[in-house]
C-alpha cells in the first residue's frame, strides 16, 4: 500500500518516510508489543509461577499510577464544567486502564485458549478437508455425493447449533471426560475438546470447499501429463495437483483462519473460558461492559492481524511464478 | 522377421455415437520416425492417446514390443514408463522447476534416488540445451524452452517410444526451429518417435514414414519423398496443397 502511494508521489523520499513511520511501523510495533506481553504472560503464569511458587496472574503493571493520574486529570476537569468533558473522558479511561491491569492476566489466559482452539481446529479441519476436497473433485459418484452432503449439511446450519448438538445432545462430553488426562494440568477440560471437535468438523467443510475450488482451477493437462509419465491417478493428484491447489487456496485459507479466530468465541456458550468467555465473565461481575468489550475487540483484532501477517509471509514464501496470483 | 516395436491393428474408437477412428492399422520398427498428418478433427490426437492409454479403445489391437497394450490386465503405469508423451501445450508441472519437472517421474515412478535422478535430469536438460534453465519455473521460460523441457521430461523415463502431439503448434513461429532441432537430434539418435506435426521441414528431413489420416482412416502411408511428391490418393493431394498454401501465407 505505502509503496504504491510512494511511486505516484512527487516527493518519494518524504512520502516513503511518512509511509514507513505512519503505516508500517505502528502496526509492526503494536503487534510486537502485543506478542511480547502475551508470551511474557504465558511464560510467567504457566511456567515460572509453578517453578518459583508465585501467584498466577499477578499484574505486570501496578494500577496505582493510573489512578493517581486519573484523579489529577479529574481535578483539572472539575472547574471547567462542560468544557472539561474530554478530560473527564480521559480520567475515566485511565480508571479503566487501572482496572484493566487486573483483568489483563485473565484475558491473556483466554488468548491462550483461543489460540489453541483455533490452531487445533484449523489444522485438524485441514486434514479432513484435503481428502474431502479430493473426493469432491476426483471421487466416484457416491463418494462425491457423500462429501457434498456433508459439506452442505455443515455449511447450511449454524455453527452454534452444531456446537450445542455435540455438547448437549450427544454423550461426547461424558466420553471425553472419561479420557485419561483430559482436564489434568495443562490439558484443557472436556468442553474445550467438544469445541475443538465441533469447529474441526465445521472448518473441514468450509476448507474443503475452498480446496475444491482450487483443485478444480488447476489445469486438467497437469494431471494428464502426470499420468503420461506413469504416475497413478492418486500420485498425480498428490504430487502435481494438490501442491498447486494448496497454493491457490492460501488466500481463502487465510480467511478461514480469521473467521475461526472470531467464531471460536462461540465456545464460551459451552463454558469454555476462551478470550470472549473470560471477558464476559469479568464484565458480568464488574458491569464494565463497554470498556471490556472494546478491550477484547482490540485483542481479537491483534490476533486477526497477526494471523493475516503470518499468512502473508507464508504466501510470499511459497509464491511460485505461474502458480496462483504472484506479486512481484 | 523382426517383431515391430509398435503394431496397431484394426483400431476402432468412438466418442458416443461418433466414430473417431475407423479401423486404423500401423506398424513401427525400432528407430522409425513416423509423422502423422491430417486435418483437424481427423483423430490424430485420439490415435496417440490410445497408444499410451490416456484413452480406452473400443476394439482392435495395440501391441508394444509384442505386449498387449489394451488388455484389462495390462499395467497402464508400467506401459506409460515405456511410452513418453510430449503435449501441444507443454503441460509442464507449473509448481516445479525445469529440473524437478524432469526428475519427478524417475523419482516417483522409477524409484531412483534423488541424487541419481538429478544427475540424469541434468544430462537430459543438457541434451535439449537447457542446463542453464534447470532452476527456472515453467512460467519463466519461453514457449520453445517449455517444450524442450517437456521433451526432456519424456526422455528422462528412458522410453522405448516417444509420442509427440503437435509439439510446435502452440509456439510463435520464431520458436519452432529450436524445438524441431531437438526433435531432429533425437531422430538421428535412433529414438522411435510417432509425431503428429505439420512441420514440413521436420517431416522431410527426419521422417522415415508419413501417414495421412483423414476422417478416422489412414488414407495413405509411405516414405516422405513418395507421399509428398507423388501422393496416390486425391484426398492426400488436396490436403497437401492446402497445407502448402497455408505454409506460403504464414
Ligand atoms: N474426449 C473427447 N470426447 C468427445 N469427443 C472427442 C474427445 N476427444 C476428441 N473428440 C472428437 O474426436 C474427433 C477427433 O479428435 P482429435 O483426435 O483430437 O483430432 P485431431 O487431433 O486430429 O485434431 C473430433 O471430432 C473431436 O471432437
Ligand atoms: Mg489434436
Amino acid at each position: 500500500m505505502s509503496t504504491a502511494e510512494s511511486t505516484t508521489s512527487p516527493n518519494p523520499g518524504l512520502r516513503d518516510r511518512v509511509g514507513t513511520v505512519f503505516t508500517v511501523r505502528p502496526l509492526t510495533v503494536g503487534l510486537a508489543l502485543f506478542w511480547v506481553w502475551v508470551l511474557a504472560r504465558w511464560t510467567t503464569d504457566f511456567v515460572l509461577a509453578g517453578v518459583l511458587g508465585l501467584d498466577r496472574g499477578t499484574p505486570f503493571v501496578p494500577a496505582a499510577p493510573f489512578l493517581t493520574t486519573a484523579d489529577t486529570v479529574a481535578s483539572l476537569a472539575a472547574p471547567l464544567g462542560v468544557a472539561g468533558a474530554p478530560l473527564v473522558w480521559l480520567a475515566d479511561t485511565l480508571r479503566f486502564a487501572a482496572d484493566a491491569t487486573a483483568y489483563l492476566p485473565a484475558l491473556a489466559h483466554g488468548i491462550w485458549t483461543t489460540v489453541l482452539l483455533t490452531v487445533f481446529s484449523v489444522c485438524l479441519g485441514f486434514t479432513l478437508a484435503l481428502p474431502l476436497s479430493v473426493v469432491r473433485v476426483y471421487g466416484g459418484r457416491w463418494a462425491r455425493w457423500l462429501a457434498l452432503s456433508y459439506t452442505e449439511l455443515i455449511r447450511g446450519t449454524p455453527l452454534l447449533a452444531q456446537l450445542f448438538v455435540l455438547y448437549f445432545a450427544t454423550s461426547l462430553t461424558q466420553v471425553l471426560r472419561g479420557v485419561p488426562g483430559v482436564g489434568v494440568g495443562f490439558v484443557p477440560a472436556q468442553a474445550f475438546w467438544v469445541a475443538v471437535i465441533s469447529f474441526t468438523l465445521n472448518s473441514a467443510a468450509y476448507q474443503s470447499e475452498y480446496l475444491r475450488a482450487s483443485l478444480e482451477s488447476v489445469d486438467g493437462g497437469q494431471l494428464t501429463a502426470a499420468r503420461a509419465i506413469g504416475l497413478s491417478k492418486l500420485e498425480g493428484i498428490r504430487y502435481v495437483v494438490v501442491p498447486q491447489g494448496l497454493r491457490l487456496a492460501l488466500p481463502s485459507w487465510t480467511n478461514e483462519l480469521v473467521y475461526l479466530i472470531k467464531y471460536s468465541s462461540l465456545a464460551s456458550f459451552i463454558t469454555v473460558q476462551e478470550l470472549y468467555g473470560r471477558t464476559s465473565t469479568i464484565a458480568n461481575e464488574t458491569y464494565q461492559y463497554t470498556e471490556l468489550f472494546v478491550l477484547v475487540a482490540i485483542l481479537y483484532l491483534a490476533l486477526v492481524v497477526s494471523a493475516s501477517a503470518l499468512m502473508d509471509r507464508v504466501e510470499s514464501h511459497t509464491a511460485t511464478a505461474g502458480v496462483g496470483h504472484t506479486r512481484q | 522377421m523382426t517383431q515391430p516395436l509398435l503394431s496397431i491393428d484394426d483400431l476402432h474408437k468412438s466418442y458416443g455415437s461418433e466414430e473417431v477412428l475407423e479401423g486404423v492399422g500401423l506398424e513401427m520398427e525400432q528407430g522409425d520416425v513416423t509423422v502423422l498428418i491430417g486435418p483437424s478433427g481427423s483423430g490424430k490426437s485420439t490415435l496417440l492417446r490410445c497408444v499410451n492409454r490416456l484413452t480406452e479403445i473400443n476394439s482392435g489391437r495395440i501391441a508394444l514390443d509384442g505386449q498387449d497394450v489394451t488388455g484389462t490386465d495390462t499395467d497402464v503405469n508400467e506401459l506409460r514408463k515405456q511410452v513418453g508423451m510430449v503435449f501441444q501445450d507443454f503441460n509442464l508441472f507449473a509448481h516445479l522447476t525445469a529440473l524437478e519437472n524432469v526428475t519427478l517421474g524417475p523419482k516417483k515412478v522409477l524409484g531412483m534416488d534423488a541424487a541419481d535422478a538429478e544427475e540424469a535430469g541434468r544430462t537430459h536438460l543438457e541434451q535439449v540445451g537447457l542446463l542453464e534453465q534447470a532452476d527456472s519455473y515453467p512460467a519463466e521460460l519461453s514457449g520453445g524452452q517449455k517444450q524442450r523441457v517437456g521433451i526432456a521430461r519424456a526422455l528422462a523415463m528412458d522410453p522405448e517410444l516417444l509420442l509427440f502431439d503437435e509439439p510446435t503448434s502452440a509456439l510463435d513461429p520464431e520458436l519452432v526451429g529450436e524445438v524441431v532441432e531437438v526433435m531432429r537430434d533425437l531422430a538421428a539418435e535412433g529414438i522411435t518417435m510417432l509425431v503428429v506435426s505439420h512441420e514440413m521441414d521436420f517431416a522431410r528431413s527426419a521422417a522415415s514414414d508419413i501417414v495421412f489420416l483423414d476422417d478416422g482412416e489412414i488414407v495413405e502411408h509411405g516414405p516422405p519423398e513418395q507421399l509428398f511428391q507423388n501422393p496416390t490418393a486425391e484426398r492426400t493431394e488436396q490436403f497437401l496443397s492446402r497445407l502448402h498454401a497455408h505454409e506460403e501465407t504464414a
